[in-house]
């Protein structure tokens, strides 16, 4: 049985901690502001320019083999790339953005606790293995989930101003990117945030805990980003499917790192 | 099995804690060793040995964080186990050398710990205010932990783990760094606390100065071995079965000493200084000892009953282990 108080109790007090310490929000607001604000305007503003197209790795490749027919007929070629990469090339960094701000908390989930010598207290209250796990996990989640729909919101918000004039009115979001955003962000953010969680309960130190957070995120944002693109070329109920799958998987992993989750381990670390 | 109802009648004879044959071992290396002691409801525990001995290892053991390589633990009747650690540890208050967090107030680390006992925001509130006022940390309810110094931690640390009222209270080093006096005020602290709320209490320490004001029951622990375990009063009678008196004598003290040898048979050794311990069977012979020092021409400034204390206890039995 989770005790939903003591998991608040934990994720208040982790917050307070956590806005306590200026350094840790800069990043939060820099590489989400990149994907939303800079790209879409040099996107809007460039076009088809070989500049932009060059510029971004992958780009090129990702226009070359796009399925026909996902483009609207009577598009120019140059609004035929704003909209590609508007509609289609952006959603794997909207998934991205959890994973990436979610991980420099997560990371310090349990080995800030060591380092700061405060974790054995805490295992000491009556709070259980799942609620712990529970709680270092939503502490990163949440906020990272909340920042990356702000983010959507004005990237929504940019794309419509600037680029719907030039592509014939409002057009964006899909319900796919919909689907996307409010299901699938929160359960990749979940399943990269669980992992690294585990990752922080085994190191050592601060730069364990970040060294080994990258290995275990690689694959999960390789397969993030090789399916995501695909995803949006499909239509909403695959995505949906998709997303069920990833909660089964969410479950899965939460349950496997509460299984593997050893006090002992951890007061014998210290 | 006991059940929890009878557990806890407040006359329960059921011990708050048993500890039966605990051995806990890291690899090669023995922490701990054959440990069994209990304690009784309401009784104050002092585990008592160096740094190393096996004390931190023995709390983290006691309240089912590491698990024993063999032996049980028995809480409040029923047997620790991992499914039931957590439920057990809701009836206990640790305090150890852990950190508070040290970026929020004295206020939000106490409403945190108050969260995770499952009190409610008005107990918590109360409880806070109770502690705060015992503590002499009042006027710091606002401050950031981290500007506090070592004394306030130290006894908010202690604060922080008696706030739900635990039937069961560990006391990991409460006084460690702590200069006399405020080691003295948390002492005081603690006994008030203790009686107040006739908490079980089981304190590991090597800083043995006013343990007797607070300590009914004591074990003697080395590298990861109990030496020697029982009531405090019933260790010293045993080991100290005769009264002691320290007569001061002034300048003559080789006199003295076979004057006095002569009366009560032997003179402790007390080497260099003016005065001379000894022991009697029976206070009247303390009458014989000054009037045979007086008729030797022996100038007796004074005479005081020797107490022994936990401090010449501990000494005492981990000499006698080392010599053995």
């Amino acid at each position: 049985m989770i005790n939903r108080r003591r998991i608040w109790a934990l994720m208040r007090k982790d917050w307070r901690e956590l806005s306590r310490n200026g350094q840790a929000a800069a990043p939060l607001i820099i590489v989400p502001m990149l994907f939303v604000v800079v790209l879409p305007i040099a996107v809007v503003l460039l076009g088809d320019n070989t500049l932009l197209t060059s510029s971004i790795g992958g780009l090129q490749g990702f226009l070359d083999h796009l399925p026909v027919g996902l483009i609207p007929a009577q598009f120019s070629p140059q609004q035929s790339v704003v909209y590609a990469v508007l509609v289609y090339f952006m959603a794997p960094f909207f998934l991205i953005i959890p994973v990436m701000v979610s991980s420099i908390t997560a990371a310090s989930s349990f080995v800030g606790e060591k380092e700061r010598r405060t974790i054995e207290g805490l295992l000491y209250t009556p709070v259980t293995d799942r609620e712990l796990v529970l709680a270092k996990t939503l502490v990163s989640v949440i906020p990272s989930v909340a920042l990356a729909w702000v983010s959507f919101l004005v990237y929504t918000a940019i794309v419509d101003l600037l680029a719907g004039p030039r592509l014939g009115g409002i057009f964006f979001p899909t319900w796919t990117w919909v689907v996307i955003v409010v299901v699938l962000v929160p359960l990749v953010g979940f399943l990269a945030t669980s992992l690294i969680v585990a990752v922080s309960g085994r190191s050592r130190t601060m730069q364990d805990a970040q060294a080994a957070s990258v290995l275990v995120i690689l694959p999960v944002l390789g397969l993030v980003v090789s399916q995501a693109t695909g995803l949006l070329l499909f239509n909403t109920s695959v995505a949906l499917m998709a997303s069920a799958a990833l909660l089964v998987l969410d479950v899965a992993v939460y349950l496997a790192v509460v299984g593997r989750f050893r006090r002992e381990r951890i007061v014998t670390l210290l | 099995m006991v059940s929890p109802a009878e557990a806890l009648a407040p006359d329960s004879k059921v011990p708050t804690l048993i500890a039966s044959r605990l051995t806990k071992t890291f690899g090669t290396r023995t922490a701990v060793s054959d440990l069994s002691f209990e304690v009784a409801r309401g009784h104050a525990f002092g585990l008592l040995g160096p740094n190393g001995a096996g004390k931190t290892t023995t709390v983290r053991l006691l309240t089912g964080l590491i698990s024993p390589t063999s032996g049980d633990v028995t809480l409040f009747g029923e047997r620790l186990t991992r499914d039931n650690a957590d439920e057990l540890r809701a009836r206990v208050g640790v305090q150890t050398d852990t950190n508070l967090y040290e970026t929020l107030t004295v206020r939000d680390n106490l409403l945190v710990w108050g969260e995770l006992y499952g009190l409610n925001r008005r107990a918590i509130g109360r409880r806070t205010l109770e502690i705060l006022e015992i503590l002499a940390l009042s006027d710091r309810i606002e401050s950031v932990v981290g500007e506090l110094s070592k004394g306030m931690r130290q006894k908010l640390s202690v604060g922080r783990a008696v706030l739900h009222e635990p039937e069961l209270l560990f006391l990991d080093e409460p006084t460690a760094g702590l200069d006399p006096e405020a080691s003295e005020d948390l002492i005081v602290c603690l006994v008030q606390m203790i009686h107040a709320m006739r908490t079980t209490v089981i304190l590991c320490t090597h800083q043995l100065h006013g343990l007797e004001k607070l300590c009914t029951d004591v074990g003697i622990i080395e590298a990861g071995t109990l030496v020697t375990t029982g009531d405090v009063g019933e260790l010293l009678r045993l080991r100290w079965p005769r009264q002691r008196y320290s007569v001061s004598v002034g300048a003559d003290r080789d006199r003295a000493e076979r004057v006095i040898t002569q009366v009560v048979g032997e003179v402790d050794e007390t080497k260099g200084s003016a005065h001379l311990d000894f022991s009697v069977d029976d206070a009247d012979e303390i009458s014989d000892v000054v009037a045979a020092l007086v008729g030797a021409h022996v100038p007796v400034r004074s005479v005081v009953p020797r107490q022994p204390t936990l401090h010449d206890l501990y000494f005492a039995t981990v000499e006698q282990r080392d010599k053995s």
